[in-house]
C-alpha cells in the first residue's frame, strides 16, 4: 500500500516536471519564432535602410566667426550670420558685444569710446534692421 | 527516454516542494538529460550545414522555470 503511495507521488511528479518543461519550451521556442519574425539581422540591411540609423555630428557646420576689437565672437545659424554679416560695421560691433559676448551698454561705451546713450540707441534701431532683414530672408519665428 | 533512470524518492520530492536547495539540485540533475534534449536546436553556418546545439540560454531558462515551478505550484494530490 505504502509502495503504491510513493509510486503515485512520484508519478506526479514526474509528470508535473515533464509538463512544466516541455509548456515552457514551447513557449520559448514561439518567442524565438516570433523573433525570427520580426527582427532582422543588420547584416541583410539594405545600404538606404542603414543609413536610416545613422547620425551625423553637426557641430561648427553652421558656425561662422566674426571679429570685433580683435575678439572673436562664433555666431550659430547661416541665416543670422548672414543678416548680421550684411550690417554696418559700427552696428554690428554693438551687436555683438552686447548679444553674443553679454557687455552691458556702459562696458560697450567704454570700449568703443562712445557715450552710452548711443550705444543704446544703436542697438535698438539695430534690431530694428535685423528684424526687418530677418522676416524680408523669410525667417520664422519659433512658436511659443 | 526517462524510463529506465531510477525514480525520484519521494523525500526529495518533497523537500524540492518545500524549497530545499539540495533536493532542488538532485532534481535538476536528474533532468538535466532531458533539460538539454528540449534545448537542443539546429544550427546552419553560412555553407549550409546544419549542426545540433544546446541552447544554454534556453537551458537555463528551463531550469529556472522548473525550479520555479515546483516551488510554487506542485502539490500531491491525494488518492
Amino acid at each position: 500500500m505504502k509502495d503504491s503511495n510513493e509510486q503515485r507521488i512520484q508519478n506526479q511528479f514526474g509528470a508535473f516536471c515533464v509538463k512544466v518543461l516541455k509548456n515552457e519550451a514551447r513557449c520559448i521556442q514561439r518567442e524565438y519564432a516570433r523573433r525570427r519574425e520580426q527582427e532582422k539581422p543588420l547584416d541583410d540591411l539594405t545600404a538606404s535602410e542603414l543609413e536610416q540609423t545613422a547620425t551625423w555630428d553637426k557641430y561648427f557646420m553652421d558656425e561662422h566667426v566674426f571679429e570685433v576689437q580683435g575678439l572673436p565672437v562664433v555666431v550659430t545659424g547661416d541665416l543670422l550670420a548672414e543678416a548680421i554679416a550684411q550690417l554696418p560695421e559700427g552696428k554690428r560691433d554693438v551687436i555683438l558685444l552686447s548679444y553674443f559676448l553679454g557687455m552691458s551698454d556702459r562696458e560697450i561705451s567704454e570700449r568703443l569710446n562712445v557715450v552710452r546713450q548711443t550705444i543704446s540707441k544703436r542697438r535698438l534701431v539695430t534690431l530694428k534692421e535685423l528684424r526687418e532683414y530677418l522676416m524680408k530672408e523669410g525667417f520664422e519665428w519659433p512658436d511659443k | 527516454m526517462a524510463g529506465q533512470v531510477k525514480p525520484i524518492p519521494v523525500p526529495v520530492i518533497l523537500a524540492a516542494a518545500n524549497g530545499d536547495e539540495d533536493a532542488l539540485a538532485a532534481v535538476v540533475a536528474h533532468y538535466q538529460n532531458y533539460i538539454r534534449a528540449l534545448a537542443t536546436r539546429p544550427l546552419k553556418d553560412e555553407y549550409g550545414n546544419t549542426y545540433l546545439y544546446v541552447d544554454e540560454d534556453m537551458r537555463l531558462r528551463l531550469e529556472t522555470k522548473l525550479i520555479h515551478s515546483i516551488v510554487t505550484s506542485f502539490k500531491v494530490l491525494s488518492a
